[in-house]
């Protein structure tokens, strides 16, 4: 995809130092970057115009991080990266899956959280959807939630899993290679290889397919890569 | 005391259950030992005479009978004058007496203890404790009272089974976790459902401060028991039975079983109360530890956030390598830091239980190298043979990190700066595990040390007291089991300092699938 203008993030933390460094490195890494120093200003930037990744920390004056995110959600499907300290109640965490596509804690290492934005922006095409995907009468799917439902059970996706899956169903029926899935499971991990997605699918199927051994959804394209597909056999 | 959430019904319907047994009369369908009995008729054969008259009949009987066969016979020897014949007319007469006497009387003793034997074995049987069914008997004899006694003893032991059998029922419901008022108020609730008491009030207390009552006769006679616990005294129960039933030696003892359980029941609640008033501060300062952890975490890592940043865009752009030396130490230093605030909010998180661990595939060499690089430490060298075979661990990657962090900043502390670190990584392929063995250089763990190594705030041996949190292996330990892995202190071994082995789940090397 050829980049016409640059990226547009909106920054939202109420630590003024840190608006300035990090709006810094970011303009360095060419992206147009506005900033706020809580929820009210975050929402005055929003009505002039809408970015295409907002970082928001959690704990901020006036506004909630989470009340904020709720609403902008509410009105737009705009991708947020949660960055903010680790708290002690990791229940937080939970909540976040329902309105952030990742989160960073605090104190970031700067190229991860770069690589990170980098995979988000990237997914912004994929068109996630945040109902449920019925992939066939053993296997739904609710990426949103990171959950599946398989043979009537419901089973916890774990980030990467979750990556992987809204990758391959954003292109449902369609090959995906394999170095497309390392680049959207793994973009801050430097040592990933193509083993990490072939053992990842493999694990996938042990909690997705109801005979792993003989996967009907997740199918392998031989020295490609691998396409998700609906199935009506209840194999 | 509490009277206020007695039901106004129970009273009445308490007296109402049992008016037979106040009059002391039989009342067979209260038994409790099974379906209600038929009343024991016991009618006397033959003549339906008071029991004297007959004792009496029969004995003038036994004795004039024989007599008066005897006479006759004598009479109708004078006519004979043999004396052969006589002799054996006097044998013939003395056995017939003889016998018409011992059959005269075994009719009499016969029918005189049928009832007798029917009320002994009636008495037999509530000395044994079982239920005994009225005995009913015609007339107004010796016989009719003492089958009218059993009766009544009967009934009574009936009725303080029926007693008993409720008082336990009734102790058995008292839980610690009701509280002491609502307690008392069950307490006499019981006591007017069991004793059919009026006004029963159970006060706790001095029981000398409430005064002894008179019994007036007529009046609803004054009972009273002490609820005691152990030696000690915490109160009286007080009521009064109605004027129509005895209060007798055993009904005053079951009050006080009564009232000692119920004393040993508001002990117990009153220790409950106490823990629960102490588990209530407990939880308010464990609240109060975690808001000021968070407010740690946040007061800490935002600053830090800001330091780190700014290092890095400074490393990022200066050319002075004497600078960016200096710069490294303090992005190295706010790392620990970072790392040591980490730890803290692991281990309230691990004790809170919301850890949760997301397991990805990771390939460990790769992984300890970047965790050692990480560190930044000047001094020991280091060593990795990755053994793993293309094998994947399975660990969450950010909890992974930490417990590397740890292990690895130990190897580097109790190593004293000095010789190698050096870390092994083989697969277990029977086990399907990956183990992970980092040795330090250092003099090794002692004897002393090892049993507590991975408790809270423990620190090796000749440690000053200010280095390190104390938490790392606790910590590091308790991450890796959350992830199905272990973490254990190898046997010493010469030449090699303390050796820690990590195990953790692992995958064989894939193909496409």
């Amino acid at each position: 995809m050829i980049e016409h203008r640059p990226r547009r993030i909106l920054l939202v933390d109420d630590d003024a130092n840190l608006l300035v460094v990090l709006a810094e490195q970011l303009r360095d890494d060419g992206y147009d970057v506005a900033t706020a120093r809580d929820g009210q200003e975050a929402l005055r930037r929003l009505e002039a115009g809408w970015p295409d990744l907002i970082l928001l920390d959690l704990m901020m004056p006036r506004i909630d991080g989470l009340a904020l995110a709720r609403r902008i959600k509410a009105e737009a499907d705009l991708p947020i990266i949660v960055l903010s300290a680790i708290d002690t109640a990791d229940s937080k965490a939970r909540l976040l899956d329902e309105v952030a596509e990742d989160y960073v804690a605090k104190p970031y290492h700067y190229p991860e959280l770069r690589a990170r934005i980098q995979r988000v922006l990237r997914r912004l095409g994929d068109r996630i959807p945040r109902q449920s995907l019925v992939l066939g009468p053993n296997l739904t799917l609710d990426l949103h939630r990171r959950a599946a439902t398989v043979a009537g059970a419901e089973v916890q996706l774990t980030p990467t899993e979750s990556r992987l899956l809204q990758t391959l169903a954003a292109n449902l029926g369609e090959v995906v290679t394999t170095e497309t899935l390392l680049a959207r499971g793994w973009a801050e991990t430097e040592e990933a290889d193509a083993s990490y997605v072939w053992v990842s699918i493999r694990r996938l199927r042990q909690k997705v397919e109801v005979e792993p051994g003989k996967p009907v959804h997740l199918l392998t394209v031989r020295g490609v890569g691998y396409r998700l597909v609906a199935s009506r056999d209840d194999a | 005391m509490a009277e206020s959430d007695r039901p106004a019904e129970v009273v009445p319907a308490a007296q109402s259950d049992r008016p037979a047994e106040v009059e002391g009369a039989p009342d067979v369908d209260r038994s409790t030992d099974g379906p209600p009995e038929r009343p024991d008729r016991v009618r006397r054969r033959g003549l339906d005479l008071p029991f004297r008259v007959l004792l009496t009949i029969g004995l003038i009987v036994a004795a004039v009978l024989p007599l008066a066969i005897f006479g006759i016979v004598v009479i109708a020897a004078g006519w004979e004058s043999n004396e052969r014949a006589v002799t054996s007319l006097f044998a013939l007469a003395i056995a017939g007496a003889g016998f018409f006497g011992l059959l005269a009387a075994a009719l009499l003793v016969g029918s005189l203890t049928a009832p007798l034997r029917r009320i002994t074995t009636a008495v037999e049987r509530v000395a044994a404790g079982e239920s005994s069914p009225p005995i009913h008997l015609t007339g107004d004899d010796e016989l009719a009272r003492l089958a009218e006694s059993h009766n009544r003893i009967a009934a009574d032991a009936q009725r303080r089974n029926a007693e008993l059998a409720a008082l336990l029922t009734a102790i058995a419901a008292y839980a610690p976790s009701q509280g002491v008022a609502p307690l008392v108020a069950q307490a006499e609730r019981d006591a007017r459902q069991i004793y059919g008491l009026i006004d029963c009030q159970a006060r706790l207390g001095n029981a000398q401060d409430v005064a002894l009552e008179e019994r007036i006769p007529g009046d609803p006679g004054p009972v009273r028991a002490e609820i005691r616990a152990g030696a000690e005294t915490l109160g009286v129960l007080t009521g009064h039975v109605p004027a129509t039933r005895d209060w007798e030696r055993a009904d005053q003892d079951l009050l006080e079983l009564f009232a000692s359980e119920v004393g040993v029941a508001l002990r117990n609640a009153e220790l409950f109360g106490r823990i629960e008033s102490q588990n209530a501060q407990l939880r308010e300062l464990d609240a109060a530890k975690d808001e000021f952890l968070r407010g740690v975490s946040h007061n800490l890592q935002t600053p830090l956030t800001s330091i780190r940043a700014y290092v890095e865009q400074l490393r990022a752009s200066t050319t002075d390598a004497e600078t960016d030396r200096r710069l490294a130490i303090v992005a190295e230093q706010s790392g620990r830091l970072t790392r040591l605030v980490r730890q803290l909010l692991t281990v309230t998180r691990l004790e809170a239980g919301v850890l949760r661990a997301e397991p990805e595939v990771i390939a460990i060499g790769p992984r300890v190298r970047r965790a050692w690089e990480a560190l930044n430490a000047t001094g020991p060298n280091f060593e990795l043979s990755d053994e793993s075979r293309g094998w994947l661990a399975v660990a969450d990657p950010d909890q992974l990190d930490q417990v590397l962090w740890a292990l690895l900043d130990n190897a580097v502390k109790y190593g004293r700066g000095e010789g190698k670190v050096e870390v092994a990584v083989r697969v277990e392929d029977a086990l399907g595990r990956i183990h992970v063995t980092i040795a330090d250089g250092g003099p090794g763990v002692s004897e002393a040390d090892r049993e507590r190594l991975f408790t809270r705030f423990t620190r090796g041996a000749g440690q000053p007291s200010g280095e390190g949190t104390g938490l790392g292996l606790y910590v590091s330990r308790q991450l890796l089991r959350a992830m199905d892995g272990e973490l254990w202190l190898e046997p010493a071994e010469a030449g090699r300092g303390a050796a820690f082995t990590l195990s953790l789940p692992g995958e064989p090397p894939g193909d496409e699938g």
